[in-house]
């Protein structure tokens, strides 16, 4: 390399930030899980205003058949739910998280 | 190579949505994007903001970057644009302005004669000119990625970084005469 590039390229090394900057790729990330985290709520707003449109509009033909199906499955439905709690309760718990304090 | 591969490593899995993979690319690729935004818009503060701002659309844009093509040119790329963004707006927010301009005063305080030259020189460069010197005298990029970072022809890009050079050269000279 000529001398005048050298001299050149040691004064732009001044301007060098550190090879590593923690403080820097904390902030950057921390900036990016924020708009990570407001996408996703954005999103699942989204989905629970058309969920709930959707609900509204279709509840008077679902309304009927609910109160009709739950008459004929309601012994059915009774059963399972005792049969969950009873495994629940004689040691069928799923098991803890990991890394959640027991 | 290695280095390369492991890029592409990186940038596939950010691509799956691994924050983990993409903070590792922040990690390796913010010392050149800040440098080069440093140097291209002179002021250290904004460089920053700037380079922040790059990270984060390079998150929103990482589906986008193709196979094997170089991660800092493209980082370098959106920064530029940032930057050229920021250049042309109008509604600045001048408190803040002053803030960096304070800021950048006392950085200066610090700096030899010959850097302070350089800086002037720099400044006195067009946006096009100074943002290829930065790359290939400071950051040592080829011809050929300044070129695909910055998105201005092969021979343009040439013709900048020698006329860049010699302006600089002459500057130094110059500072070196009046001392």
């Amino acid at each position: 390399m000529p001398p005048a590039d050298a001299r050149l390229k040691a004064l732009f090394a001044l301007d060098e930030p550190p090879a590593r900057d923690p403080e820097f790729s904390t902030r950057v990330m921390e900036r990016v899980m924020r708009r990570r985290f407001q996408e996703e709520v954005a999103w699942l707003s989204v989905m629970a205003l058309a969920g709930a449109a959707a609900l509204w509009i279709l509840w008077p033909v679902l309304g009927p058949m609910l109160v009709t199906l739950s008459r004929g499955f309601a012994p059915a439905l009774g059963a399972i739910g005792l049969g969950v709690c009873a495994w629940v309760v004689l040691g069928g718990r799923p098991a803890a998280a990991p890394g959640a304090v027991t | 190579m290695i280095l390369t591969s492991l890029d592409e490593s990186l940038v596939a899995a950010a691509q799956r949505g691994s924050a983990e993979a993409f903070s590792r690319l922040v990690d390796r690729h913010q010392r050149a994007v800040r440098a080069f935004l440093r140097r291209a818009c002179g002021d250290w503060a904004m460089a920053d903001d700037l380079a922040q701002e790059t990270f984060l659309t390079a998150w929103a844009r990482i589906g986008r970057l193709k196979e094997g093509a170089s991660v800092r040119a493209w980082l370098c790329g959106i920064g530029y644009n940032k930057h050229l963004t920021v250049r042309r707006s109008a509604a600045r927010d001048r408190a803040r302005e002053a803030l960096y301009e304070a800021e950048r005063d006392e950085t200066k305080d610090a700096l030899s004669e010959d850097k302070l030259a350089l800086e002037r020189a720099m400044a006195t460069l067009p946006d096009d000119q100074r943002a290829c010197v930065a790359l290939c005298l400071a950051a040592d990029f080829s011809h050929a990625e300044a070129s695909e970072a910055l998105g201005i022809p092969l021979g343009t890009v040439k013709s900048h970084v020698t006329r860049g050079r010699q302006r600089l050269l002459q500057a130094l000279e110059t500072s070196h005469a009046a001392c």
